[in-house]
């Protein structure tokens, strides 16, 4: 497994692939932050929900990243025709997906390695840089589990490399649906449901509470029970459904 | 079982459409079998199914004297160079060697001696360095070759190894194919569709049509079954073929025609290409 994770690793930093998404992810970042400390409409935000923002942004987009990576995994070397010389080896496909999987992830790690000047800069004048830092790197990494695990198993089955990377896409949209619901939808208990059993949508409000609204980082846990949930479901069933079903032309049967 | 290859009644279905059926052989050690046949003949399947990427649908087989149902002790004994095989562009043809040899349990010591010595057989030890996607077909079908040698294996399944590759590149190919068997003893199936390199290089055959083996045996034992001879060919020197043909016409033997080797197109084009 290790052999697998070392090469993943190197093919997506030394192949440039994460170098240019980490660049561009960056780019963003320091978009972003300019905003928050410089534009006169939003300086009219409190300085707890600049942090906010930046911090939000830089765990959506840093799990995308992992998103994206996750999705190409399987599909990917399929539509390359490299599939075959490994299903070959002796290497088996749970070792297979699990070097792919944490392959995918260190594009998460990498990013928010990335983000830690903006938020402490952002957040060193009202003493939030640990708490904002802490809960950023456990939602995001909840997160980015949860959709990497998402992207390897679609891509398990993905017959091509295009519809690996649309169906994510597409998923990872359709999370992102609630936060656009107008506030009075997101209120009651059916809004509520709807909010916690997202995983985006309960970390989001997580990082809310405790960046913005200055709750301790233990009062409101009951919204990380989604994203912890599905980041060790997805996991597991990333590894067991890719130990099980990678073949060679994709589909659920072969 | 205890031939290199041994297969009883494969077969291989896809719903109702049924790939390759009842097929049945054996391959001893270091021998090299040419699986022939047509397009959709079934050859890739087959190749698939023996070396445990496919599941039979029914039948049993052994590679290496191993029973299809151990397939992970199967694949850590043959070297498989699949049909239109990809290669990771970004990588260069050592580091693509050494990782394959790590994926087999090799030390990092080791991988980059074997990748040394595999890319020297192959004639790639110029270009260790360079990137795959600077490589011509050749070099990459020679780089895939290398590849399926890493783990020493025991059986080797080269499956259209000469596909796409020009007059000195196939004969390149089919000299490395030999090797193979004649050096490290190893049972080589090379699937292809190209006569000729049987002929040239394989010890026995197995014709698939359809999905079904239609013909199992050395190259002669096979044209023999498949038609009478209508001519034969006898081999003289190039300065006495005129006196060969004049002391036959005396003889009363009808002349079906005559020429000389060596001067066929792919002789001129091999003599001229490899020479610039």
């Amino acid at each position: 497994m290790r052999v697998v994770t070392v090469q993943e690793l190197r093919d997506l930093w030394l192949g440039g692939r994460g170098l240019v998404l980490t660049f561009a992810f960056s780019l963003l970042l320091s978009v972003v932050a300019y905003l928050v400390a410089t534009n006169r409409g939003l300086n009219f935000l409190e300085h707890r929900e600049t942090v906010n923002l930046l911090l939000q942004v830089a765990i959506a987009v840093g799990a995308l990243l992992a998103l994206l990576a996750a999705a190409d995994s399987i599909s990917g070397e399929r539509e390359r025709g490299t599939l075959e010389s490994l299903l070959l080896t002796p290497v088996s496909r749970l070792e297979l997906t699990l070097g792919k999987l944490l392959g995918a992830l260190s594009l998460w790690l990498v990013a928010f390695l990335v983000a830690i000047p903006y938020v402490w800069f952002l957040a060193r004048g009202v003493g939030l840089t640990g708490d904002a830092l802490l809960t950023g790197a456990v939602v995001g990494t909840l997160l980015a589990v949860f959709l990497a695990s998402l992207g390897v198993l679609i891509s398990v089955f993905a017959r091509s490399n295009r519809v690996s990377l649309s169906l994510s896409l597409l998923l990872l949209l359709a999370l992102f649906v609630p936060t656009q619901l107008p506030s009075n939808a997101q209120q009651g208990w059916a809004g509520d449901l709807l909010l916690r059993a997202n995983p985006l949508t309960a970390g989001e409000h997580y990082v809310g509470k405790v960046v913005t609204n200055g709750h301790a980082w233990t009062a409101d846990l009951s919204w990380l029970v989604s994203p912890l949930l599905c980041a060790a479901v997805f996991a597991v069933a990333a590894l067991a459904v890719g130990a099980r079903y990678i073949r060679l032309g994709g589909g659920a049967t072969g | 079982m205890s031939a290199a290859v041994e297969a009883r009644g494969v077969e291989k279905r896809y719903g109702s459409l049924v790939a390759v059926a009842d097929l049945s052989f054996e391959a001893d050690a270091g021998e090299i079998l040419g699986v022939l046949g047509p397009n959709g003949a079934g050859k890739t399947t087959a190749i698939r199914v023996l070396t445990t990427i496919l599941a039979p649908t029914r039948g049993t087989f052994a590679v290496a004297g191993i029973p299809h149902t151990r397939a992970a002790e199967i694949r850590r004994r043959i070297g498989v160079l699949p049909e239109s095989a990809g290669y990771p562009e970004h990588q260069t043809g050592d580091e693509y060697l050494r990782y394959h040899a790590r994926l087999y349990g090799r030390s990092r010591a080791g991988a980059r001696a074997v990748a040394a010595v595999l890319l020297d057989e192959v004639g790639l030890a110029d270009r260790p360095r360079s990137l795959i996607s600077t490589y011509s077909r050749g070099m990459r079908q020679r780089l895939g070759i290398a590849r399926a040698l890493v783990n020493e294996p025991q059986v080797v399944f080269l499956d259209e190894p000469t596909l796409g590759l020009d007059p000195a590149g196939q004969r390149q190919m089919l000299a490395i194919v030999r090797r193979i068997a004649q050096e490290r003893g190893a049972t080589v199936l090379l699937s292809t569709h190209l006569l000729a390199e049987v002929e040239e290089t394989c010890t026995r055959v197995l014709i698939l049509n359809r999905g079904r083996a239609v013909a199992l045996g050395t190259v002669a034992e096979v044209a023999a079954r498949a038609a009478a001879p209508r001519a034969a060919r006898l081999s003289v020197p190039a300065a006495d073929k005129e006196r060969a043909l004049r002391a036959l016409a005396a003889a009363d033997v009808t002349i079906l025609g005559a020429e000389l080797e060596g001067a066929r197109l792919s002789d001129a084009f091999l003599a001229m290409t490899e020479a610039a």
